[in-house]
């Protein structure tokens, strides 16, 4: 499963709707209605599944599905893994 | 002669306020077992056997104190005592011919002189005590083994009358006041330390039994507080309801309605709200008007999560039983008998579920993965830090060991909790 693929599928899972209706200018607020505490589980999830570190601030950056992907390439890209 | 406190293969049964701790250092009563054996038997050399990963824990708190070593066993006399036993009186049966003692299966103590240890030492404390229960004669003895969580609640009332008998009573630098405040009952039964601190416009009632206001205490104006009941070392009362059967362990604050309910120490509950018949661990935050329940409404007996199955406790009255670490949003309900791990996260609004596993949120409806092991730690040093106790490291491994040991569980009931509201509509 392809980087792209897999933070899809972590969204989609935790939001309940399916991969297919994921846009990459889907907004996390105002589609998915994210609310704190759901920023805070996905920024956990997102970690174990890559094994990174991500400060909240810098995640917080991240308004839309789009962004949240290019975020998780540039961070293992960062970390030699990509 | 040693005393030698073990915990045996039962722990789990005591989960989830053993995930963090031994046995042993279970709050019933005005102590736990170690600060009892250390009060009431002064002088005795103690050393502990329990899970590798919470050893460097527990010799952190205990300054240094001999642990999982079998090779200090060998040299003295020992009585080996089983951490789950809560002793009559807190006193040990240390003299005496070389025996086992065991109740209902369970080995309560061993007396053994040192050549007879030497003897049954192998490369565990579970065989050693089996040697010995083969070299030594075996008796059964009645009991007050501790086996689920439910009876240290049931078992508070009497250790709390013996605690005080055995020790508080007998305190030096410990007074029984009666100026500022009002006490109902036998004044002889209350025991404040010289450094607690009651406020005016509090009713101490010793009717049904002593109260003992540790250190530092503080117990302000309109509280009112029943006997047999322990306030703990630097423990604050705030407008607090707290009804008899109750052990508050140190740097709590604690306010609202308690009853029956023991509170490990360095735990919150602040504000109006029901806690009965409840065992809480250590760093847990109650937000204000969370209540649980702890009688069904058909007065049937209640039913406790043990190790993933509904047991019968076969008691009428039975509260929740919350892990070290877990915090409560405001307005939480708990049904009969919840059990919640350890560093859980509640929000409020609806019943929570009557199982929550560790390092879990439940919220909207939902269970959830939460936080992650990295950002729950660094909450909680925070939390911790707030009472001026640090974090160590030997703590954050344990918790990630428990992290990691509970995640196989976590995931399986997140998996089905989601399931299950799939199907419900969605």
């Amino acid at each position: 499963m392809s980087v792209e693929e897999e933070v899809k599928r972590i969204i989609a899972e935790h939001f309940r709707v399916s991969v297919e209706s994921l846009k990459d200018d889907t907004s996390l607020v105002d589609d998915l209605m994210a609310e704190s505490i759901d920023t805070v589980e996905l920024i956990a999830t997102f970690e174990e599944a890559f094994n990174l570190e991500i400060p909240e601030e810098e995640a917080e950056r991240n308004q839309t599905v789009g962004q949240v992907v290019e975020y998780i390439k540039a961070k293992l890209a960062q970390a030699g893994r990509c | 002669m040693k005393v030698c406190l073990f915990e045996d293969e039962k722990f789990d049964l005591l989960y989830p306020l053993t995930l963090t701790r031994a046995s042993f250092e279970l709050r019933c009563g005005s102590m736990t077992l170690v600060e009892r054996i250390r009060r009431i038997n002064p002088g005795i050399e103690a050393s502990f056997f329990l899970r590798d990963h919470l050893a460097p824990v527990l010799r952190e708190r205990l300054g240094n104190a001999v642990v999982n070593s079998l090779e200090d066993l060998g040299r003295d006399d020992v009585i080996l005592v089983n951490g789950r036993w809560l002793p009559e009186h807190g006193r040990l049966p240390i003299e005496g011919d070389e025996t086992v003692a065991t109740c209902r299966g369970d080995v309560v103590y061993v007396r053994a002189k040192r050549e007879t240890v030497r003897k049954s030492l192998s490369d565990s404390l579970q065989k050693t005590i089996e040697n010995l229960r083969s070299e030594l004669s075996v008796e059964k003895v009645e009991a007050r083994m501790v086996e689920y969580p439910w009876p240290l609640v049931q078992y508070n009332h009497e250790l709390l009358k013996e605690d005080f008998e055995a020790y508080w009573s007998k305190r030096e630098g410990v007074k029984a006041m009666g100026e500022m405040f009002s006490v109902v009952g036998d004044k002889s039964l209350l025991q404040v330390s010289r450094s607690a601190a009651i406020h005016p416009f509090v009713v101490l009632d010793t009717s049904s039994g002593p109260i003992m206001v540790d250190d530092g205490a503080r117990i302000y104006p309109f509280s009112r507080i029943e006997g047999p009941c322990y306030i703990g070392r630097d423990t604050w009362i705030v407008r607090g309801n707290i009804r008899e059967e109750t052990s508050i362990g140190p740097v709590c604050r604690v306010g609202g309605e308690v009853e029956a309910s023991i509170i490990q120490g360095y735990s919150n509950k602040y504000h109006t709200g029901f806690l009965g018949h409840a065992y809480v661990g250590e760093w847990v935050n109650i937000g204000a008007l969370t209540t649980n329940s702890d009688l069904k409404n058909d007065y049937s007996t209640v039913d406790v999560y043990v190790k993933g199955r509904l047991m019968d406790t076969g008691d009428l009255k039975v509260g929740s039983f919350i892990g070290d670490h877990s915090k409560f949003g405001i307005g939480c309900l708990l049904n009969t008998g919840t059990v919640v791990g350890a560093a859980c996260v509640m929000l409020g609004g609806e019943v929570l579920p009557k199982y929550i596993p560790s390092f879990c949120w439940y919220a909207d409806g939902r269970l959830r993965r939460g936080a992650g092991f990295r950002r729950t730690v660094e909450a909680e040093r925070r939390v911790m830090s707030r009472r001026s106790v640090v974090m160590s490291e030997s703590y954050v491994k344990m918790l990630e060991k428990i992290y990691q040991d509970t995640k196989e569980e976590r995931e399986t009931l997140i998996r089905k909790a989601e399931m299950r509201l799939q199907q419900g509509g969605l």
